[in-house]
């Protein structure tokens, strides 16, 4: 069984909370006595773009590149937020983290800010992660007693301010515009782009954001070093190691760290347990609700964020879902889908009216009552919301409808031309 | 400069434009529903989508969010992009309840014309629809959510460009509701706007409902002329009634927008009491025998007493060809004794603010764009409404907006507020015209001095004055001061409310002809006879009503030529009904000396009824047309002087007559109009201000115009009643204490014009040592004119 | 009004409203402190932050009625959610839905006649590992069986008696 030294996880133990006794005792806040110490800011962002670092709440963008983009050394107000609003199905790795180990991601946050010239901080958390707030108030509350946190940490002369602030439900804040317009107090609808929060973010004012595992990384990479970070990945073009959820029908679901690039069938099979009730594998989602799903025929494919780009899917959060082969394709799509519809934000007409139109489609096909018709407007849907919407909810919520036609379109038809769903009993 | 090319064609467009905004320059129009020039691109119904062959940009993008970029090919119909379009509307239309024949909207609905160009003829949805309860949203919109289709464009309209806060978008997904917080009136002035930005019929013309399907309207370019700001409009009529007025474009006024009051104004061409036959000694007559009738007294009159005993007079309201030809028939008659406005210091504010450089004068679309602007005695939502939305604009985009007023000032946008006291306005002027200096006298003349600096340090800096409260010789100050903050490139403009649409045409035809005053005097002293009041109304609008109201009484001859049932109307002895704006064609000149003509909507006529007892309707017959006597005044003017009515001919001899007016012939009503380019004569003598002594048990009385119930034509529109305050009085909380006052209390206000009563409001933002009182026509405070120099006035608890 | 929050709270939170240079961003802030007191938003509640925040009544219901965990609605003394996203689907989270149904005798939507619960399907709580996931009021429960729901909500109650 392939594993590896945990980094992010390495001080959780289920249904127990590492503080900073805890959390100095492994190495904990070295990343930032380091930084502080004996790095610039401008080495301190070689380091992670060196580092091959990429985007973990979905996007997989590379985060060096992203803070090349920064003004960091302009003066002025500038500030990173850190996006906790993990509400993408399958996806809980954040909740995780900061149930485990609270000072992970504040010294990530307090790095990142060293880096990019920022003064205060924003962890923005989901209104279900209440514990995960009091987690982090109560770590921010010891950083500051311990010279962590505030003015003049440890005594460098850099000084940062965190807030947590606790939103009130919905998806569409995960996406980064419309987070800032949430923090701002406005409707949490998506801003247009450009200008790109880097240039014209929270208050009109220069924002880097970046979600919780991605800044819980960096206090590694500095302490062990980009090439070493890099090193840890399985793949070449991987870097670092991966909170992975597994979930759905597996035996053992699960959160766990480790080396980005693991095959699929062999973390399903090794840290899920397999699939449940001694049933066999149909599908899954690799990295969330948005991602298309991969098939029995990808159980050796790499889950980092090349290799699933190639197989026409994506990384995405790397939460895990598996379908057992009894799963209705058409079934599991329509809940997917049922979820996008509802957390539309209302703003653009694809998102908006096209996927509650998608839903229609799909309880027609479910219940019996498709037509060819159907079959030929959800393909329509899929060629004219893929790409057409505002933000990139809507895109997301069209890849198990792209995965399902793809891969599942016999299944579809099957429903058709029996008049029901051919798995239910 | 980038160039492109757009379905084949090239176009250079200036940087920035967007590629929609780029099509229309080839005539292309790209279907659009969220887009609109004035609110921009928000990206939101993705109908605009256009396919980018060449280029920065490929494939299918929206239009509205490309910024045209050198060497884009764009294709704005191919087959992909006309098929995701037709997408589009299929999704806009699943919950679209497909009412059209009960739709006010039909006919002129943008989501109509779409659904047809776009093919969707099938619904191919047919699961349920979601639906909505409406609201309530006060006397002007109806509200009817279930036809929306989410382009967010009200929102955007109401909150973002006219700043009212209690219309938005609530709920989110497929279930945004566009509403209030609660049942209720919308509370901006400007909440008509929203008719004319959705795209559907969820906000529709209360006023208008159920009255016409638009094609059976006539319509035709119009001013509105319920101020001085000449906002282009597009009125509707049928069945002889007006029905409705929509905003129309004009970049350089009021662009794509007008205000409540211009927009629900029109009512009083339809109003029952409107006199719509001629009069002699108030029996009604025909045109011939009251033409004659008026004009053997004429002669009579001159025979007897000279032409000299004949005054004219003729007002803000009329319009320039009417203006031009009671000036060429007073010289017909051999009289002098003409004057253009009642109101003297009105009249002479006008003389002066019409004499100025004229390529100094501010247009509303100079006060959008301005840095700076400093407002000395001026109440924009009362004296000129879409001026407060223009300054709206110009703070949206970073410019300081500074208010110099003794009055309570409300605008839809944040400011800088200076409570200062009319008889302060010197000294404030004084430092104002004194940029860079330091040595001031007092206070006030050094916070005119530190204006005047900022004035000369911005980029687009604008001085904005009410001539109501500034008066002939504060206007002349403050353009004196403009001219000191002015630097040779870059000017300090300016901007003077006037008293009605066309108080500029009447100022430059004035030249130094006498004010009302004179005539009055001339009138008191039985040397004039007759007067001639051609849509002009002394007794309301000369500010001493006892005394104009003796003046008329002593004439032996008093003629009206008016469109509505005035105080002068009821005391006269020859009466002529003349047209509405609407019903006939002329020339307006507005507040920046801008030439805007305007085309006949409708031919005059008592509106179609209902008979009352639903018998059958009466079985005579008759050719004419009932209460279709109105005729234009230049039209009854040209009779009087045995000229043909022929327009074309006296907008050429106007021009040829006086070269200001150039280009007046070619003037299209459908156009931005013309501004004057050069000034009067700046008028020789001034009357003189009279300031009287305030006693230490009084206060300054302070008449001032107000957004309903001021300005006569809207006043009497059926639809702006409900919003005319019932007559209060306004005092500082001070005065309020040292009086024994209590808010909402019944009070008692002794001025020069009679013992009022009144209802008390305390209001903390406005000088104390003043009770202000709106004018309210048709109430007891009928007789308070605004533009008075200050009188003092008591208060008292009843 | 007065009532829906105490003079201390409102006062404390008028002054963070007074000291942030963006007091918009304090609208969640103040929501929250409403439905914490409350257990939902009433008009008034929406009336009253718009008196701390210095926003139209209709400012701040934008912001309210967009999110789904601001009740706008009276909910009783606990709310269930029962999450209904992918991962719960796929371990049984329809059958819970229908045995919470049954057991309450509500459909999705409404609260119990006692008022003391609101059964309201939920997005993915973070807890798929956990499948399928409930939570009622604070507490989450994972892995739950319908057979455990009757046993659970008898717990709930008897907390709230106690």
């Amino acid at each position: 069984m392939r594993t590896c030294e945990p980094l992010l996880f390495k001080n959780r133990r289920i249904g127990e909370t590492v503080f900073l006794e805890g959390y100095r005792k492994t190495g904990g806040y070295q990343g930032l006595e380091k930084a502080l110490r004996d790095m610039t800011p401008a080495a301190v962002r070689e380091e992670v773009k060196a580092s091959g670092l990429r985007g973990r709440g979905g996007a997989g963008f590379s985060t060096g590149l992203k803070w090349s983009f920064f003004p960091s050394d302009d003066p002025g107000e500038k500030y990173l937020v850190c996006n906790g609003d993990e509400m993408e199905p399958g996806t809980f790795k954040d909740r995780q983290l900061l149930l485990a180990d609270p000072h992970h991601l504040l010294e990530g946050v307090l790095i990142a800010c060293y880096a990019l010239g920022i003064g205060t901080a924003y962890i923005f958390l989901r209104d279900a992660y209440r514990q995960c707030a009091v987690n982090l108030e109560h770590a921010m509350h010891e950083a500051r007693e311990a010279g962590l946190l505030g003015d003049n940490i440890l005594g460098s002369g850099f000084s940062c301010e965190v807030h947590v602030h606790r939103s009130a439900g919905r998806y569409i804040c995960g996406e980064e515009t419309a987070l800032l317009n949430s923090l701002e107090g406005l409707r949490p609808t998506p801003r247009s782009k450009p200008p790109f929060p880097a240039v014209k973010g929270l208050f009109g004012k220069p924002t880097a954001l970046n979600n919780i595992e991605t800044l819980a990384n960096v206090p590694h990479i500095i302490t062990g070093g980009a090439a070493w970070y890099k090193s840890l990945a399985l793949t070449e073009k991987g870097s670092g190691t991966k909170l992975y959820g597994l979930a759905g029908h597996l035996e053992t679901p699960c959160c766990v760290e480790l080396p980005l690039g693991m095959p699929l069938g062999e973390l399903v099979r090794d840290f899920g347990g397999g699939v449940w009730q001694q049933r066999s594998f149909k599908a899954c989602l690799p990295g969330g609700a948005s991602t298309p799903y991969l098939t029995a025929e990808h159980l050796d494919v790499a889950l980092d964020y090349e290799t699933l780009e190639q197989v026409g899917t994506r990384l995405g959060t790397g939460g895990v879902v598996v379908f057992d082969d009894r799963t209705c394709m058409v079934a599991a799509t329509l809940n997917l889908l049922r979820f996008f519809a509802r957390e539309s934000c209302g703003w653009c007409t694809p998102c908006r009216d096209g996927l509650p139109l998608v839903c229609w489609l799909l309880e027609r096909i479910e219940s019996g009552q498709g037509t060819r018709e159907d079959m030929t407007m959800l393909q329509e849907q899929l060629r004219y919301i893929n790409g057409r919407s505002f933000c990139a909810l809507a895109l997301g919520a069209m890849g198990p409808v792209d995965g399902l036609l793809r891969h599942f379109a016999e299944e579809v038809e099957d429903h058709i031309r029996l008049g029901r769903c051919p798995l239910q009993t | 400069m980038p160039t492109l090319i757009i379905d084949n064609q090239t176009v250079t467009v200036p940087e920035g434009t967007n590629v929609l905004e780029a099509a229309k320059r080839l005539g292309i129009e790209i279907p659009h529903f969220c887009y609109h020039e004035a609110l921009g691109s928000v990206g939101a119904c993705r109908l605009c989508a256009v396919e980018f062959r060449e280029g920065p940009v490929k494939g299918i993008q929206m239009s509205c969010m490309t910024p045209a970029k050198d060497g884009m090919v764009v294709d704005t119909g191919s087959a992909e992009v006309l098929a995701y379009r037709a997408q589009v509307i299929e999704w806009l239309m699943t919950n679209h309840p497909h009412d059209c024949p009960v739709c006010d909207e039909g006919g002129e609905c943008q989501l109509q014309d779409m659904t047809v160009a776009g093919g969707h003829g099938i619904r191919r949805y047919t699961g349920p629809k979601r639906t909505y309860q409406n609201q309530n949203l006060g006397p002007f919109i109806v509200h009817e959510m279930n036809r929306c289709i989410q382009c967010y464009r009200c929102v955007r309209t109401y909150q973002d460009y006219c700043g009212g806060t209690d219309f938005g978008v609530l709920g989110s997904r497929q279930r945004l509701y566009f509403g209030r917080f609660s049942d209720g009136p919308l509370e901006s002035p400007f909440a008509g706007n929203l008719v004319d930005v959705c795209p559907t019929g969820v906000l529709t013309d209360k006023t208008y409902r159920f009255k016409s399907r638009v094609w059976d309207l006539q319509e035709a370019p119009s001013i509105c002329p319920h101020c001085s700001l000449g906002c282009a409009v597009t009125p509707g009529a049928r069945y002889r009634q007006l029905q409705r007025r929509r905003a129309r474009l004009n970049n350089q006024t009021n662009g794509h927008f007008i205000c409540d009051r211009g927009r629900f104004g029109y009512g009083y061409a339809n109003h029952p009491d409107r006199p719509r036959y001629p009069l002699v000694g108030h029996r009604r007559v025909t045109w011939q025998e009251a033409l004659a009738a008026m004009q053997s007294k004429l002669q009579e009159l001159g025979e007897l007493f000279g032409s000299g005993s004949i005054g004219l007079l003729t007002s803000s309201r009329a319009t320039l060809e009417t203006q031009f030809l009671t000036k060429r028939w007073a010289a017909a008659l051999g009289s002098d004794q003409l004057c253009f406005e009642a109101h003297p210091r009105r009249d002479f504010a006008s003389r002066v603010a019409a004499s100025q450089q004229l390529d100094r004068s501010a247009s509303l679309e100079d006060v959008r764009n301005c840095d700076l602007a400093v407002l000395i005695g001026a109440d924009p939502l009362s004296e000129a409404p879409m001026l407060a939305l223009a300054l709206r604009q110009a703070a949206r985009r970073g410019a300081r907006i500074v208010i110099v007023d003794p009055r309570p000032v409300v605008l839809p946008v944040a400011f800088e507020r200076h409570a200062v006291s009319v008889d302060k306005f010197s000294q404030l002027l004084r430092g104002l015209g004194r940029p860079q200096q330091g040595d001031f006298s007092s206070s006030m003349e050094e916070l005119g001095g530190s204006l005047a600096n900022a004035l000369l340090a911005a980029q687009r800096p604008l001085l904005i004055g009410g001539t109501d409260l500034l008066g002939p010789q504060g206007t002349q100050a403050l353009q004196h001061a403009a001219k000191a903050c002015s630097q040779p490139e870059k000017p300090c403009r300016t901007m003077f409310m006037l008293t009605g649409p066309n108080s500029f045409g009447g100022a430059l035809l004035s030249a130094n002809g006498p004010g009302f005053d004179s005539l009055m005097e001339g009138m008191e002293q039985g040397r004039i006879k007759a007067l001639l009041c051609f849509e002009a109304d002394p007794l309301a609008d000369y500010p001493d009503r006892k005394r104009s109201r003796a003046a008329l009484a002593r004439l032996d001859m008093l003629a009206v030529f008016d469109c509505a049932a005035t105080a002068t109307v009821q005391e006269s002895d020859f009466f002529f009904p003349t047209t509405t704006v609407e019903e006939s064609v002329g020339t307006l000149i507005n507040n920046e000396g801008r030439m805007q003509t305007f085309e006949q909507v409708f031919s005059a006529g008592t509106p179609l009824a209902e008979s009352a007892s639903g018998s059958h309707p009466p079985r005579f017959f008759t050719r004419d047309i009932p209460g279709s006597e109105p005729q234009s005044a230049w039209g009854i003017l040209s009779a009087l002087m045995g000229r043909s009515a022929d327009l074309d001919a006296l907008r050429r001899e106007i021009e040829k007559n006086d070269h200001r007016f150039a280009g007046l012939s070619q003037l299209k009503a459908n156009g931005e109009g013309r501004r004057i380019a050069i000034p009067s004569q700046h008028p020789e003598s001034l009357p003189l201000n009279i300031a009287s002594s305030i006693g230490s048990d009084q206060l300054q009385l302070l008449v001032t115009e107000t957004l309903y119930g001021s300005e006569l034509l809207s006043s009497l529109s059926p639809c702006l009643q409900e919003l005319i305050p019932a007559p209060f009085v306004t005092v500082h909380p001070q005065d309020a204490t040292r009086f024994k006052l209590e808010e909402g209390k019944k009070v008692l206000l002794g001025t020069p014009m009679g013992d009022l009563t009144l209802t008390l409001r305390i209001e903390g933002d406005m000088v104390p040592g003043v009770a202000i009182v709106p004018r309210l026509r048709g109430t007891v405070l009928e007789p308070l004119v605004p533009g008075t120099e200050s009188l003092p006035c008591r208060i008292e608890k009843v | 009004m007065a009532m829906l929050l105490s003079e201390k709270q409102i006062a404390q939170l008028k002054r963070r409203v007074r000291e942030t240079p963006h007091p918009r961003e304090m609208v969640l802030d103040v929501l929250h402190a409403i439905q914490d007191a409350n257990g939902w938003v009433s008009d008034e509640g929406i009336e009253l932050a718009a008196i701390i925040l210095g926003l139209s009544p209709l400012q701040v219901e934008e912001i309210a009625t967009f999110y789904d965990k601001i009740y706008r609605r009276p909910v009783g003394r606990k709310v269930i959610h029962i999450c209904d996203s992918i991962c719960c689907w796929s371990r049984g989270s329809e059958t819970l839905m229908l045995r919470l149904q049954q057991l309450l005798g509500i459909a999705a939507g409404e609260t119990t006649t006692d008022g003391m619960f609101t059964l309201l399907p939920t997005c993915c709580l973070g807890a798929c590992a956990d499948a399928p996931a409930v939570r009622i009021g604070k507490t989450l429960y994972g892995k739950v069986a319908p057979e455990q729901l009757e046993t659970i909500l008898d717990g709930e109650r008897t907390e709230v008696k106690s």
